[in-house]
């Protein structure tokens, strides 16, 4: 991630929270939190228990994020923002923490002729993670149609360029889901299994050959003795822990889109 | 396919939730930064390291890069870590614990280093890795923090032992791994006995000299790597060192990474040795003497002469000190002999080596570090430098870590002058300072060695200046031109004579000095023997040398 991403991380993250930037130039900017905001990230809930308590006036603080060093930044009390930054991370967590849930409709880009119906998408991002002593991440996208069941790949893509309003927009009305979503939610997975079952799991296969390696020279290393001692099933089952493939899907973020039906 | 797959579920239960109360909803951008963020956080690959775009700050060098990719990529995590002094092996630590962290394989992790180095270890994970590492003080830490740092001494003793015993850790670090080396102790069975994934275990010593110890800590590492011990007794039981076997080398190789500052290609600061010799005053010279004719007295036994000859040559302080507590040991009358040394003491007015000192710091007029090997001649030496106005800061290794800091940063911007005792070698860089003296010479060459290490090491960029001083016709004097010049040890890279002295097994090398001194009847005697040690020390490097060559050629 590069500085001037952060930069735009950082300054999309407090403006969407209501957050107002105090100062704000090329190399830092200062935001003053709100209370909620405040309470989100400057982890002093002695503070805000203390001014609950006694009705004081709260003084949100104000935070420095210096995003690149310059001579101006030399002397500033601020933090240093950077890619492996603690306060970085901080967002990151509270980013997915307010952004899990969503529910969309989409605005018609030209004036309807009368009434236009919106069919209900079951949407989901999520993470899958392969697993053994090493590690790799995919991140899927997909979208169901709560009425036919058409599953489509790449669907967060596809609602970038979308217009998108929380409210339902005028003359538009939402046609009721034929899948529920806790059956729709069932669907996606279902079709995520498939999608890993057909995937290449070569490196599956080579994390049990080394699994199995370490083992074989474990047992040797214990073969002369009649009673294994407790350390050698200690070390089996870290080896266990060590080597075997797993696969883990997480959702990162998903939610109820009500479009517009498209020919393509 | 048959690979365990798991669905998280807690998102679905949430969202079905909101779906039946109508919400509440993120808006778009938040829901587009959630997603943002996952992209930034989520690792595409199983090969190469994330670690270095999380630590833009850090100078990480090539070979450090090295061995945190090849622990990750072909040990599995589990390797010795074994360069050379100086060339950051902490880092490497970090380093792979690092992406181990980013890449969610370990989350809980155990670091068990010599308590002196705790609070360094705990403060450098945090400071230059982010990782929220915590010193264990209380004993609901081992469950409730994710990293630990903690000595081994701690660890093992009931009742933390169990509550260890107790938890599954995805990371084992060891440091001064080497002390792990024989399997009956119960460190080695303490370690033994703990649940851990990935493991890395950090020694500079090489344990190339014993072969059952390599057994042993490689069998820690991973058992059954080299063989049950009866097979391994069976193959190797004749091998003298590891290096004289190819195969058993190959082996071991496998889970070691040495680096040798000669292999890296990092440019070291150039070293100036000069060794300065001082001409005792008579009355100081009367002084020395009366306390070599101790020898000849009936309670010679009982104490050590060499360590009083050494005392006489660093400050009558430190004498005193010595004697005073010999005089309290005998308890009533003073005898006589010791009588005779405290007339001595009394009538010393001067310090030639502290005027000689003081001589060369006003010459060189810049940053100075003094190491003595006495505390009462380090008080002295403060009071004597205040005399003529030159600021200095007393340090010792039993200074707590806040102290031991304070005091750094106290030379670095207030004082001229760093006064340390021997034990101050130990975790703190010198750096921005250039120029040591080393007021008296240990006798220990590895101690030594560390006091250069101080200033001479990774990020050093000047010249360094060593002065060493000797008294002139002393025990001195002897150490200095009979034994450290003759080993050339003041040009040799740190690290070196650790290879070497390891291989002598010399650890008694002190007593041979003494025997030298203090038993020899005449100073042929006492010269031959000293040129015994130096060829002794000269046939092991040569073999080490050959040693080396071989392993040029493989």
């Amino acid at each position: 991630m590069q500085q001037h991403e952060i930069r735009r991380f950082v300054e999309r993250y407090f403006a969407a929270n209501g957050c107002t930037f105090v100062e704000a130039n090329d190399d830092y900017l200062t935001v003053q939190l709100t209370a909620e905001m405040d309470k989100e990230l400057m982890n002093r809930p002695f503070y805000w228990h203390y001014i609950e308590r006694t009705g004081g006036v709260p003084q949100p603080m104000r935070l420095t994020l210096i995003t690149r060093a310059s001579e101006r930044t030399d002397k500033l009390k601020g933090e240093r923002l950077h890619f492996g930054a603690p306060r970085l991370h901080q967002l990151f967590r509270s980013a997915q923490k307010r952004g899990s849930f969503i529910r969309l409709y989409e605005e018609p880009s030209a004036p309807l002729d009368g009434n236009a119906a919106l069919h209900p998408w079951l949407g989901m991002n999520v993470t899958i993670s392969y697993e053994c002593d090493r590690k790799k991440d995919e991140i899927v996208s997909l979208g169901l149609h709560l009425i036919s069941g058409t599953i489509v790949e790449s669907f967060h893509e596809r609602m970038r360029e979308r217009r998108l309003t929380p409210k339902i927009p005028d003359y538009c009305f939402t046609i009721s889901p034929l899948i529920k979503p806790r059956s729709g939610i069932g669907r996606l997975e279902q079709y995520i299994r498939s999608r890993i079952a057909a995937d290449d799991h070569a490196w599956a296969d080579e994390a049990r050959r080394r699994w199995a390696d370490d083992l074989a020279l474990l047992d040797e290393f214990y073969k002369d003795c009649e009673e294994k001692p407790e350390c050698y099933y200690i070390e089996k089952e870290a080896l266990e822990k060590q080597y075997k493939p797993r696969i883990t899907v997480s959702v990162i973020n998903g939610g109820l889109f009500y479009l517009l039906p498209r020919s393509s | 396919m048959n690979i365990d797959l798991e669905m998280d579920e807690t998102w679905k239960e949430e969202f079905l939730a909101r779906v039946e109360k109508d919400g509440p909803w993120a808006s778009w951008e938040m829901y587009e930064l959630a997603l943002e963020a996952a992209h930034h956080l989520s690792v595409p690959e199983f090969h190469g390291l994330q670690a270095p775009k999380h630590l833009p700050h850090l100078t990480i060098l090539p070979h450090q890069l090295e061995v945190a990719r090849r622990v990750v990529e072909e040990m599995n995590g589990k390797a010795i870590l074994a360069d050379e002094v100086g060339l950051g092996k902490t880092i490497e630590a970090g380093l792979v614990l690092k992406e181990y962290m980013i890449r969610g394989l370990v989350k809980k992790a155990l670091i068990l280093v010599p308590a002196s180095l705790v609070s360094q270890w705990v403060r450098e994970l945090n400071e230059k890795f982010f990782i929220p590492a915590v010193q264990q003080k209380k004993s609901y830490v081992w469950e409730q923090c994710d990293i630990v740092v903690s000595s081994i001494d701690t660890a093992k003793k009931p009742p933390h032992r169990d509550i260890i015993y107790g938890q599954s850790y995805d990371m084992i670090i060891i440091d001064e791994a080497h002390k792990l080396k024989n399997n009956k102790t119960k460190n080695y069975e303490f370690v033994q006995n703990l649940k851990k994934k990935f493991c890395l275990l950090l020694t500079a010593t090489p344990i190339q000299n014993r072969i059952e110890e390599i057994f042993n800590l490689v069998s820690l590492l991973k058992p059954g790597h080299l063989g049950s011990s009866e097979q391994f007794a069976k193959t190797y039981g004749k091998t003298r060192a590891v290096q004289t076997n190819d195969h058993l080398k190959a082996l071991v190789n496998k889970v070691m990474i040495r680096n040798r500052r000669a292999d890296t290609p990092i440019e070291w600061a150039k070293r100036h040795v000069e060794p300065v010799l001082i001409e005792f005053t008579n009355e100081e010279r009367e002084l020395y003497e009366a306390v070599k004719a101790l020898r000849r007295e009936s309670f010679a036994g009982s104490f050590s002469l060499i360590t009083l000859l050494r005392e006489a040559c660093s400050s009558r302080e430190a004498l005193f000190l010595t004697i005073k507590n010999m005089i309290d040991k005998c308890g009533g009358a003073v005898p006589e002999p010791l009588e005779r040394v405290l007339e001595k003491i009394n009538a010393v007015k001067t310090n030639s080596k502290a005027e000689k000192a003081l001589e060369l710091i006003r010459s060189i007029n810049d940053k100075v570090i003094i190491f003595t090997e006495y505390r009462a001649t380090q008080l002295y030496l403060q009071w004597f430098l205040k005399q003529h106005g030159i600021s200095s800061v007393p340090f010792r290794g039993g200074f707590r870590r806040g102290k031991k800091d304070w005091m750094q940063e106290l030379f670095k911007h207030h004082a001229q002058v760093f006064i340390a005792t021997e034990a101050g070698g130990e975790g703190i860089n010198l750096q921005f300072c250039r120029y040591v003296i080393n007021y008296d010479l240990p006798w220990n060459p590895m101690r030594l060695e560390q006091r250069i290490g101080r200033v001479h090491r990774l990020g050093q960029t000047d010249d360094v200046y060593i002065y060493n001083f000797a008294v002139k016709q002393t025990v001195e004097e002897h150490i200095l031109t009979l034994l450290y010049e003759k080993i050339r040890l003041f040009e040799r890279v740190v690290g070196e004579l650790d290879d070497i002295l390891a291989k002598m097994n010399l650890a008694n090398l002190e007593r041979y000095f003494e025997d030298a001194f203090v038993h020899s009847r005449s100073e042929g005697e006492m010269k031959i023997k000293m040129e015994n040690i130096v060829a002794m020390i000269e046939l092991a490097e040569q073999l080490g040398k050959e040693g080396g060559e071989r392993h040029a050629a493989t």
